[in-house]
């Protein structure tokens, strides 16, 4: 057993495990205010990367300032999906909302390829690609940056849910009619949690574009991204990110084992039966709430 | 005279009907009348029409595809029949829906703070708060334990306090008393009495347990089957045979001190 090797697999597992954080933590976000899981998180991200190279590319601006200008598109087409979209939706049967979501990721994944075409653009971050060396453990830059933006939304949001706005959210979340019943505005409310999650697409779609490039392939981060958020707990920020490192190392190390025995393509596998398992044995995850039943 | 007596009414419902998915008629030309200040119990059975009746004054009704269809209601002199829930919170509406339903995974203290409006300023949120712990001690102990675990009278409280927080002029209570020990609806009902007494905070309070509403109530109103079948002062109506009979358990009645009341002519109300 090389332990050299094992640990730099295990470290890049939950590095590329923080990038899928990253993901899901947008996936939360919206969990958190309607109980449903936003199957348009993979298209949210992938628009967000084309909004952010539309803006440096096509218009010329330099990527600090297009980034941040992206950030403000997209919280403003996160309200305006609540408000055209979901708020007739209110009051009907959740998954009336998750087939609309499902509705509005084949939408955007078809206007990006209307717009700029099917064919990959890259990012152009300017992050060195030269290894960084840990000892004798290699380790990929852009994924180190990106594990940094992770944990770095991580601690603002688990501030942010402390505030104020953040409480009235989480009540929302609880409870709709009693939030109601205080004057809470639970359209706004849902149109926030929406707006948040499309700021954390933009982060999730420069960090995974610079990665795999930007394609209509990035909305496809979802099926990962939900399995994290699934094995978290779906309403827990913390379980995101704890799940991600998890699901990361599993999958790094797990297919170094196992692709020698099947051919390849353990990857996948390893993925589907975590998120298998978790529905099957823990299906609040690991952190999840689950309803508080008083004995 | 009659301008003299509106005028003295913070709430005024006037032959109000609502609808459930444009089919289900739930209540049939319900008036009722808060004057400022005081304290009003809605009685009558399950399914009778109160918690409508309530719902139809807070506009929750939309959150279950009910709406007024006819008649209209009136806030402080303005009409309010067609306002937002939202907007009626603003106003000074807020309505403790049945069940507690406090937000369970909050502590109390967030609950307190999730209800507060828009624009409170912090010193006075936590005046508020002060004064809600003040009149609810229990809930101050607890204040940072998860809601959920409270037990049903302190939820109660917390569901009380929380809609203390939204500084309303009229507390509307869907059943306050369901499930709870004697002794702890005794307190509450005690607090919300100081309450409105110490604030002039107007109380609508829907209940089954008549006798202990008509305990703190100065008037009554009795619904049933989505009409207002009787209105009188709380004196009056613990002491109608009817009442005493189905409502409060009573089972002599002394039919020389009491005018008896026909039953049929109540439809004609």
């Amino acid at each position: 057993m090389d332990w050299v090797f094992l640990s730099e697999l295990a470290i890049n597992g939950a590095l590329t495990g923080l990038l899928y954080s990253l993901f899901a933590i947008g996936l939360v976000l919206i969990y958190k205010a309607s109980s449903v899981p936003n199957l348009a998180q993979g298209g949210l991200t992938m628009v967000g990367a084309y909004v952010v190279l539309a803006l440096a590319r096509d218009v010329g601006l330099p990527l600090w300032l297009a980034i941040p200008l992206a950030a403000v598109v997209m919280f403003g087409l996160g309200f305006g999906i609540e408000r055209v979209a979901l708020r007739r939706l209110a009051g009907r049967p959740v998954v009336m909302i998750l087939m609309l979501t499902l509705g509005l990721d084949i939408f955007l994944r078809g206007t990006t390829l209307a717009i700029w075409g099917g064919t990959s653009r890259s990012m152009e971050l300017g992050v060195s690609y030269d290894p960084l060396f840990l000892g004798d453990i290699f380790i990929s830059r852009i994924h180190l940056v990106g594990a940094g933006v992770a944990l770095a939304l991580f601690v603002a949001f688990m501030l942010f849910f402390r505030t104020r706005t953040g409480i009235k959210l989480r009540a929302i979340a609880d409870d709709y009619m009693a939030s109601w019943s205080v004057g809470i505005s639970v359209e706004r409310g849902v149109g926030l949690s929406w707006a948040l999650a499309s700021v954390v697409a933009v982060a999730a779609g420069v960090i995974w574009g610079e990665i795999q490039g930007v394609d209509q392939a990035l909305s496809l981060l979802l099926l990962k991204g939900l399995t994290v958020a699934v094995l978290g707990g779906l309403d827990s920020i913390l379980g995101a990110v704890i799940a991600g490192i998890i699901l990361g190392v599993v999958e790094n190390v797990g297919a170094d084992f196992l692709d020698p025995l099947v051919g390849g393509g353990s990857r996948e596998l390893i993925v589907a039966a975590v998120l298998i398992l978790t529905v099957m044995i823990r299906p609040h995850g690991l952190f999840g709430r689950h309803d508080i039943e008083r004995v | 005279m009659q301008e003299k007596v509106e005028a003295q009414n913070i709430l005024s419902m006037n032959s109000v009907e609502v609808l459930y998915d444009n089919v289900i008629l739930a209540i049939k030309g319900v008036s009722v009348q808060v004057p400022k200040g005081e304290m009003i119990a809605l009685l009558g059975s399950n399914g009778a029409g109160k918690s409508t009746t309530l719902k139809a004054i807070s506009g929750l009704l939309k959150a279950e595809r009910g709406r007024i269809s006819r008649g209209e209601i009136t806030f402080q002199g303005a009409d309010i029949t067609e306002a937002l829930a939202q907007k009626r919170v603003e106003m000074g509406i807020c309505h403790v829906i049945e069940g507690r339903r406090v937000f369970e995974h909050l502590t109390p203290d967030e609950n307190l703070t999730a209800a507060a409006p828009r624009g409170m300023s912090r010193s006075t949120l936590n005046a508020e708060k002060d004064k809600i712990y003040a009149y609810f001690p229990r809930l101050a102990e607890r204040k940072n334990s998860q809601a959920g675990y409270l037990s049903g009278g302190e939820q109660q409280m917390l569901a009380i306090g929380r809609a203390l927080v939204t500084q309303p002029k009229l507390l509307m209570l869907d059943e306050p008393s369901l499930g709870l020990a004697p002794f702890l609806v005794e307190e509450i009902f005690g607090i919300l009495q100081k309450i409105n007494k110490d604030e002039g905070l107007s109380v609508l309070l829907v209940e089954q347990n008549a006798l202990a509403a008509l305990e703190i109530v100065s008037q009554g109103y009795l619904i049933e089957n989505g009409r207002v079948v009787m209105h009188g002062t709380a004196e009056a109506l613990k002491s109608n045979s009817d009442i005493q009979e189905f409502y409060l358990g009573g089972g002599e009645t002394d039919f020389h001190n009491v005018k008896h009341y026909s039953r049929r002519k109540r439809w004609l109300s």
